[in-house]
């Protein structure tokens, strides 16, 4: 998985592109997650528009992350989630908890 | 005892023709799964199979893996799964996944997935039944089959 990460407005944008499942891909999600929570970036906008799949593993290190965020008074939008990763935030009823933009730009513009 | 990659015959369906199209033998090491799971869908891919059903098939699969490296093998590398794809005349495909485990109790309540939303685990099996239209369960939960048909 690549992970790209950028600052823009005091908000981290982290663009993932491959498969978000169970091995190195949820492995390096979680430490990157992790690195921005810790050093209190809590404001962050998660671009999907290349994960053509999420697995529970992903999903659960998505949820602990909004969960750890949010206690801190940030929060995990989301960006363009493909079709397929949407239908499976909905299946495990997860999906109504983000705010979901079309674009990064709106995404940041959301915390301001 | 019997074979347990010899699939069931889903009720009320007639599956006539079915085929094994892939056998992997997979070790039980997470950084594994997702090239098995990448097979899968090359499988299904020349099989013309659709792609959302194949995206389905594929996270079904994905998450069978994870359980079976997880709880069937305690994520011990040295013990092997089996992940079987098999196709009828109809373009119904059957997945068997197999592990050396003793079994795993699959009959935990399918929902809600979890109470707490923000758990970080238990929403494998409650996936699987909301991707594929059957599922069962054999061997004490140490092999699963699948059915999208």
């Amino acid at each position: 998985m690549d992970i790209n990460m950028q600052r823009r407005s005091q908000v981290e944008i982290i663009q993932l592109k491959g498969p978000l499942r169970m091995g190195a891909a949820v492995n390096e999600f979680r430490q990157a997650l992790d690195n921005s929570l810790s050093s209190g970036d809590t404001r962050i906008v998660l671009d999907l528009a290349e994960v053509p799949m999420i697995d529970s593993s992903g999903i659960g290190v998505l949820m602990k992350s909004l969960a750890s965020a949010r206690q801190r008074g940030g929060n995990i939008k989301l960006v363009n989630p493909s079709k397929f990763a949407v239908q499976t935030l909905r299946m495990v009823g997860l999906l109504n908890l983000f705010e979901v933009f079309t674009d990064a730009d709106a995404a940041v513009a959301s915390f301001a | 005892m019997s074979d347990p990659m010899t699939p069931t015959p889903a009720p009320g369906h007639d599956h006539h023709g079915l085929r094994r199209q892939l056998n992997l033998a997979i070790p039980a090491d997470a950084e594994h799964i997702g090239d098995a799971t990448d097979a899968v869908l090359a499988c299904l891919a020349s099989l013309n199979v659709e792609e959302e059903k194949s995206m389905a098939i594929g996270l079904a699969v994905q998450e069978a893996l994870a359980n079976a490296v997880t709880h069937g093998c305690q994520n011990d590398a040295s013990k092997t799964i089996q992940c079987e794809v098999s196709a009828d005349e109809q373009g119904h495909v059957l997945i068997v996944v197999a592990d050396p485990g003793p079994g795993f109790d699959y009959s935990a309540p399918p929902k809600p997935v979890v109470q707490d939303v923000y758990n970080d685990h238990g929403r494998g099996v409650f996936l699987i039944r909301q991707l594929m239209d059957e599922v069962s369960f054999e061997h004490g939960g140490s092999v699963i089959q699948m059915w999208k048909y």
